[in-house]
């Protein structure tokens, strides 16, 4: 099963391991990762899962829809090119082990 | 799914047990907490000393007296669970499944029919997929900014004409909101004040557990106006489509009997609450002079405190939610069927998240609240009302009405708790 490895600011690291098809964000959420909270449930509403995702898996991620792009522009802390929503990203095979830095600030 | 401890030392409960007491007591570290043994929970306490009344005039020290003693109540008078810590709140926002919207003997479905905010998953994300991107933040600042830009110039200018002494609240909060909700929604053969009625009187009928023939021949009248003013919007807005709700539903494969019932529901929750918002924001920066000298000297912090007025005194505050089985919520029984209120308004005063939660303070560490509510059924006007009263009309009443305090030789009420906002608050200027 594929892995997830959020990194707090402070540079701690938890892993959970999730289920294929599972949003980065609902394993952040159910496994009480700090720092995402998943306001809307996964619509691309809140802008409230805003994670950082390290660029060796940017080739992976899927496109940004116009929604994530929108919200996107919505976040607390500043979006960078690493910016993504973990509402949208569905863990998967290709993305096992994949690291993101959850950001400063989410609300 | 994750985090599985280790199961190296095989199943604790059927194994046999290490005779050392430290390897005993590592092993049972690791026994995870399935569901079942935490099935168990302490029936609800019976708060029988809650009236309507006193929630009505002011629910805060009721829900911190339940609060501290559980987190689930049964509250004869409301004739409900009440749900008020943070932790249970947010563990039936998550759960959709346990804790369903699609309530029984619903008072709203009676007065507004049956809307998306009384339907689970999948029937309700058809219905919120329907509302398109009329809501969202793309279309809020490609369309709808520059319209309440001109709504918050006209009715500023209605409220500097009635002069000092004016009603922040009826002069200018409500017609605001409502004319910004009536072109969102894309009522073009309606007024505003056709809107405010339409909202209290729905509202009304949703909040009607005393059975008022009187309250109930109001609401069914506002429905039929609504639904012979959609009826006529409709065949419009498909030859002459614009950003607004009325005009997307236009095109939609969504049975007429819906678009009825979730434009209702967004005519209750689309006017009041960014009304209640806004003077429940302005009343507190009034009463807390520091905090709005900060707020003058940095226009960004108009947006925290819009946030801390909806933790502070989240406009909606209670909604229901319907048991689907039997389970124990924060250690207490709830049977299947149960009919809870989940207190939103407590929960975002629960000092088990919330530093001196009872106090307004834009200074406090940031924190999400739950005024919005919370997964699928999160705010879908959350966008607007930010917009709305953070961006658009607090930065500019401070300005064009300098020196604005609250009237001294007036009352101010604040009430509600349902629904919970200022009903008076006259204001001088200048």
């Amino acid at each position: 099963m594929p892995t997830i490895t959020f990194t707090q600011p402070s540079g701690e690291a938890t892993d959970v391991i999730v289920d294929e098809g599972v949003s980065l964000m609902r394993a952040a959420v159910t496994n009480g990762i700090e720092g995402i909270v998943g306001e809307c449930g996964g619509q691309a509403m809140c802008a409230t899962c805003h994670v950082f995702v390290r660029p060796e898996f940017a080739a992976a991620l899927p496109e940004i829809s116009d929604d994530e792009e929108e919200m996107l522009d919505c976040t607390t802390a500043e979006r960078t090119d690493a910016s993504r929503l973990g509402c949208q990203i569905k863990m998967s095979s290709t993305l096992s082990n994949i690291v993101v830095d959850v950001p400063s600030d989410q609300v | 799914m994750s985090n599985q401890p280790s199961t190296t030392t095989g199943c604790p409960f059927t194994g046999e047990l290490p005779t050392d007491p430290a390897e005993l007591a590592a092993l049972m570290a690791e026994v995870p907490a399935t569901h079942e043994a935490t099935e168990t929970g302490i029936e609800a306490p019976v708060a029988d000393w809650v009236t309507i009344e006193d929630l009505y005039r002011d629910p805060f020290p009721i829900y911190r007296r339940m609060r501290e003693e559980a987190a689930v109540h049964w509250v004869p008078a409301v004739n409900r669970y009440m749900v008020t810590s943070y932790a249970a709140c947010h563990e039936i926002e998550q759960d959709e499944a346990t804790y369903s919207a699609d309530e029984h003997n619903s008072l709203m479905k009676r007065s507004m029919g049956h809307s998306m905010l009384r339907k689970d998953n999948p029937e309700h994300q058809v219905d919120r997929d329907s509302y398109g991107a009329t809501l969202r933040p793309g279309t809020i600042k490609k369309h709808w900014n520059a319209i309440f830009e001109a709504n918050n110039e006209k009715y500023l200018a209605e409220l500097l004409d009635k002069g000092p002494g004016a009603d922040f609240v009826w002069d200018y909060a409500a017609p605001y909101t409502g004319e910004n909700l009536r072109m969102v929604m894309g009522f073009h053969n309606a007024t505003q004040q056709d809107l405010q009625r339409w909202s209290q009187t729905l509202i009304d009928g949703t909040g009607n557990y005393a059975d008022d023939p009187d309250v109930w021949a109001l609401a069914k009248k506002s429905s039929d106006e609504v639904d012979a003013a959609i009826d006529e919007m409709l065949p419009y807005l498909a030859k002459n489509p614009e950003p607004s709700l009325l005009s997307g539903l236009s095109s939609m494969p969504i049975p007429l009997e819906a678009i009825r019932a979730n434009l209702k529901m967004t005519i209750g929750g689309g006017l009041n609450e960014p009304r209640d918002v806004l003077a429940t924001t302005v009343w507190a920066l009034l009463n807390n002079p520091d905090q709005l000298e900060a707020v003058l000297a940095e226009p960004k912090l108009h947006s925290v405190a819009f946030e801390e007025s909806v933790r502070w005194v989240a406009p909606i505050g209670m909604y229901p939610r319907e048991t689907t089985r039997d389970v124990v919520l924060e250690g207490v029984n709830l049977p299947r069927g149960a009919r809870l209120g989940v207190v939103l308004g407590a929960a975002n005063r629960d000092p088990a998240v919330f530093e001196d939660p009872e106090t307004f303070n834009i200074f406090r560490p940031k924190k999400p609240h739950l005024g919005f509510g919370g997964g699928v059924h999160f705010c879908a006007g959350t966008w607007i009302a930010r917009a709305q009263v953070a961006q658009i009309a607090m930065p500019t009443l401070f300005e064009k009405l300098p020196n604005l305090r609250l009237d001294p030789a007036s009352e101010t009420i604040d009430a509600g708790w349902v629904f919970r906002g200022m009903t008076k608050m006259p204001v001088l200027w200048g």
